[in-house]
């Protein structure tokens, strides 16, 4: 085993290990765990950096043996698995600084963290698989550590919310595991493989093939809350702020998207799916799903919760790109995962914001926020802009390369789709901008807070406004190397030789 | 608050020194900005970027004297984003730069409509935004075809692609939509007549003189001109164009506002401009000419509306000949607008009949192109006097503050004198020139003649009727 193996399991270990020692941590000793947290964040980003550079260069790090015999586990540092680890081990440095200052003074801070740092090494486990089987075992844990998460406030509204995610995700476990289980009596122990597995498979397979596809997309569209499979999502909105920003923009919704790209790509093929017929059917449910959640979301009047049907339409664009059958459509699907994550994680740090410091949880009570929370609001702005797709976000980006990928493969109808989402994006988000900036307060703040010199505690704000410029930066600087779209390109080079 | 309010004539400088100073033809690489960023200028950029930079400065000063101090720091963010993406369409040449400087303008843009924060500014600028999600779709879904067509993010591969596109009908419709609903195309202008007037006074001389071009640079840009003659389009603009310029004038004469009757007069312009647009598709031959009457006449039209937007918010002052004197200099810009000789609207109209004349253009209804630009000469000047009508029956007297004398001063200069020394589009027909309009005098002056009849017996028949 040579040190290059061991950078994939280092980088799950950082934050595996901190969850063993948090979760061992008498609940007083608030400063040693915030230092072991943020330690074991910036660790996981270097060591996700190192590779990132290493993947850039050629190298490949791979670690595998053999569970038993015939069922292997893999972790492999690939460019597509650092598409997902580096988006996380960023946001979750982000998210625990945010976490931190917003759960200051809360009970039970030694089980969200524990649980907290075992939900990322699971996001990073997803990432790094190198098989289906492995895939599938820390697509699991990424269940069972975020049910806590969600119930973490003990209320009945959060019990009921937790029960039906556990619900819906064990459901959809069950599935994927009888998926893997059947493809793996039909064909054996397949690893995820740059141009996918059955490019030339037997016509008799077809027929499994297909009913397969449609039971993993199935177990895996749970997470990625594809139509009509959303429902734990809107509800899931009680977990407090950091759970729902990192989790429900980031981790678990996208371990699904992540996990129908692998499928689509690695197991499958690109070009075996489309032959097969399996990907317009695919397409349909993620436009549909597109226009049903903002549709959805235009009728939300909290805050976070026509976040999350915001959540349920863009994760799907996801999706449509993998099935614009072609190396444009896929880049601009797969930098979706990048630009939705950031743009998603900063709307909810400031819709938590909002929250924690104002008392303001509803769409209408933000009447002059902008005033009041110059930063915030701002952050939110920029936000809500690149959700619309406005340039030079990185959401146009999206647009723009997806856009130019559905023209390419001759499917114009998906140009209405992104054309529609848009214009919903902006009903939805647009009024909340006219409220933070353009209208006057005119009732005091529910349950307002105070920090000193600052609009809100520097723990709150910096979060928001770092992703924030990240995502000005993905937008306006796309051309430059090692940008998403850059990265995205170099994979889509390697995944997709159409 | 001293900053906000000084800063503001300052910031547009060294776009004017640019416009102003430089030869048309250079470029600025940018490839690490968004897909890959080129910016530069070439003539007809030039002529655009003169107006908007000296319109912005002119009503940047204006501002100084006009902004009270509640929200400025407010309306200066607003107004520099909107400025910024103004000037920075112009000068883009690349798609994505482009779109993006676009996309900031309007949305930026909102910030000024809805300013003054009253129920009446709320509302247009609701109605302003939505038309304006819904035109910046339709250009970036035309964007995006033009742009695959072309295989090229630079704006002048596109209307070669576009031309030769299967999708052209489609792609055309789209940008002339999107576009349109900046420049205020009848069905497309609902927005415009709202916003236009409720945005503080600076705001609306630079939305109604700059920004609404930005929208017929759009066309300019994007669409097949020069490429292939097109005559469908052509007569389907010419209608439009039509619509636009007496329609405008029918439902400007009903307004009570001055800022009202002056933003669906913006209207009534842009549909003359609109003609120009349709012969430039009409004809591959005449194109290059018609660009350049063009660029002469968005000049012309861009300093005498925003002076006269500015003059809206301007007292009068007690003594009977300085009253004399500024009701004068109001009304010029108005009747150069008109086309009264030795102005810069008669220079413009006498180049635009020289490239629009039917003999050099072939589709069906270029032969009623004289006839409808004499209409619009009589439309525009009973709007005029409708303005003034308005104007005046509103108007205060007192004193006005410095920055308002000397922007309004700055801005009705431009319009009068200042504009014979501007570097003008080559290529205009020889025509233009002083000597013609002594030529054509009769031609110039018998419009503005009947119109003023007209405007005199609804007045008295609105007299006796009282």
């Amino acid at each position: 085993m040579t040190s290059g193996a061991l950078l994939p399991f280092f980088a799950l270990m950082s934050s595996l290990l901190a969850s063993v020692v948090i979760f061992a941590l008498p609940e007083r000793m608030h400063r040693l765990r915030v230092l072991i947290n943020l330690g074991a964040a910036g660790v996981k980003v270097l060591l996700v950096g190192v590779m990132i550079w290493g993947i850039s260069e050629g190298q490949q790090y791979e670690l595998a043996f053999d569970m038993v015999p015939g069922v292997q586990f893999v972790l492999r540092a690939d460019a597509l698995s650092m598409l997902f680890a580096g988006l996380s081990a960023v946001l979750w440095l982000l998210t625990t600084i945010y976490a931190v200052g917003y759960l200051e003074h809360s009970p039970n801070r030694s089980r969200f963290f524990g649980f907290f740092s075992l939900c990322v090494a699971s996001t990073t486990g997803v990432a790094l698989s190198g098989n289906l089987f492995t895939f599938f075992l820390f697509y699991e844990m990424l269940t069972l550590s975020t049910y806590p998460l969600v119930v973490h406030r003990g209320t009945e509204k959060a019990l009921k919310a937790g029960r039906n995610y556990i619900i819906y995700t064990l459901t959809g476990g069950a599935v994927l595991l009888l998926a893997i289980a059947w493809l793996h009596g039909l064909v054996g122990d397949l690893s995820f493989r740059e141009g996918g597995h059955f490019a030339d498979v037997d016509a008799a397979l077809h027929g499994p093939l297909t009913i397969i596809f449609i039971l993993l997309i199935a177990g895996l569209g749970v997470k990625a809350a594809l139509f009509p499979l959303h429902g734990w999502l809107p509800q899931a909105m009680v977990a407090p702020a950091p759970v729902s920003a990192l989790l429900h923009a980031v981790a678990v919704v996208k371990a699904g998207a992540f996990g129908i790209v692998r499928v689509v790509f690695e197991v499958y093929g690109l070009e075996a799916a489309n032959a097969m017929g399996l990907l317009f059917g695919l397409a349909l449910v993620a436009a549909f799903t597109i226009i049903y959640g903002s549709v959805r979301a235009l009728y939300q009047v909290d805050l976070k919760k026509r976040l999350a049907f915001s959540t349920i339409s863009q994760v799907s664009y996801i999706v449509l790109g993998l099935c614009l059958l072609g190396p444009v459509g896929a880049a601009g699907g797969l930098v979706h995962l990048v630009h939705q994550g950031i743009m998603k994680i900063t709307l909810f740090f400031c819709a938590g914001n909002y929250a924690e410091t104002l008392g303001v949880h509803r769409i209408d009570e933000l009447d002059g926020a902008g005033q009041r929370m110059p930063g915030t609001s701002l952050a939110f702005t920029l936000g809500a802009f690149g959700m619309i797709g406005a340039p030079p976000l990185a959401g146009f980006i999206t647009k723009w390369t997806m856009g130019t990928g559905a023209l390419a493969a001759g499917m114009d109808w998906v140009l209405l789709v992104l054309v529609t989402s848009s214009m919903l994006n902006a009903a939805y988000f647009l009024p909340i901008l006219h409220r933070l900036w353009f209208a006057g307060q005119h009732e005091p703040w529910p349950h307002e807070r105070r920090w000193g010199r600052l609009e809100t505690s520097g723990w709150l704000l910096w979060p928001p406004v770092v992703t924030a410029v990240l995502m000005v930066v993905a937008g306006l600087f796309a051309a430059m190397p090692f940008s998403p779209l850059a990265w995205v390109q170099l994979i889509v080079a390697r995944e997709v030789a159409l | 608050m001293a900053f906000y309010r000084y800063s503001l004539p300052l910031l547009p400088l060294p776009a004017l020194f640019l416009a102003l100073l430089t030869e048309p033809g250079w470029t600025l690489q940018l490839p690490w900005l968004l897909l890959g960023g080129l910016w530069g200028m070439d003539e007809l950029r030039q002529t655009f970027l003169l107006l908007t930079a000296l319109l912005w400065t002119v009503a940047g000063v204006f501002a100084t004297g006009y902004l009270k101090d509640r929200h400025l720091g407010r309306f200066w963010v607003f107004w520099v984003l909107t400025l910024a993406g103004n000037l920075g369409l112009t000068v883009a040449f690349d798609v994505a730069s482009f779109y993006s400087f676009f996309a900031l303008m309007t949305f930026a843009g909102y910030g000024l409509v809805v300013h003054e924060g009253t129920n009446e500014a709320n509302r247009a600028g609701r109605v302003y935004l939505a038309m304006a999600v819904v035109g910046e779709m339709a250009i970036l879904a035309g964007l995006l075809m033009a742009f695959s067509a072309a295989g090229s993010l630079l704006l002048a591969e596109l209307p070669a692609a576009v031309a030769s596109s299967d999708r052209r009908w489609l792609i055309m419709l789209l940008l002339l939509t999107g576009f349109g609903v900046k420049a205020g195309l009848p069905l497309l202008h609902f927005w415009l007549p709202l916003a236009h007037p409720v945005a503080p006074t600076p705001a609306s001389a630079v939305l109604s003189g700059a920004m609404i071009k930005a929208g017929l640079l759009g066309w300019l840009v994007t669409l097949p001109i020069g490429q292939v003659s097109l005559p469908v389009w052509a007569n389907l603009l010419v209608v439009l164009g039509a619509v636009g310029s007496l329609g405008g004038a029918v439902l400007g004469v009903r307004q009570m506002r001055p800022k009202a009757v002056l933003a669906y007069s913006s209207i009534s312009q842009m549909g003359l401009m609109t003609l120009m647009v349709a012969g430039a598709l009409a004809s591959q031959a005449h194109s290059g000419a018609i660009l350049a009457v063009l660029g002469l006449y968005v000049l012309h039209h861009g300093l005498a509306k925003g002076s006269l937007f500015l003059s809206t918010a301007m007292s009068l002052p007690s003594g009977r000949w300085q009253r004399m004197l500024m009701w004068l200099l109001i009304a010029m810009p108005g009747l150069a607008l008109a086309g009264l000789p030795f102005t810069s609207g008669a220079m413009a109209k006498l180049a635009m009949k020289d490239v629009l004349a039917p003999s050099g253009l072939d589709f069906a209804l270029a032969e009623y192109l004289p006839v409808l630009m004499t209409a619009g000469a009589i439309a525009t000047m009973l709007l005029v006097w409708r303005f003034l009508w308005a104007f005046g029956a509103r108007a205060h007297t007192g004193g006005n503050a410095r920055g308002l004398w000397l922007g309004w001063s700055l801005a009705t200069a431009s319009s009068l004198l200042v504009f014979w020394w501007l570097p003008l589009p080559s290529g205009l027909p020889a025509k233009a020139w002083v000597s013609a309009m002594l030529d054509q005098a009769w031609a110039l002056v018998w419009p503005v003649i009947v119109a003023t009849i007209l405007a005199g017996l609804v007045w008295r028949i609105n007299r006796r009727g009282k």
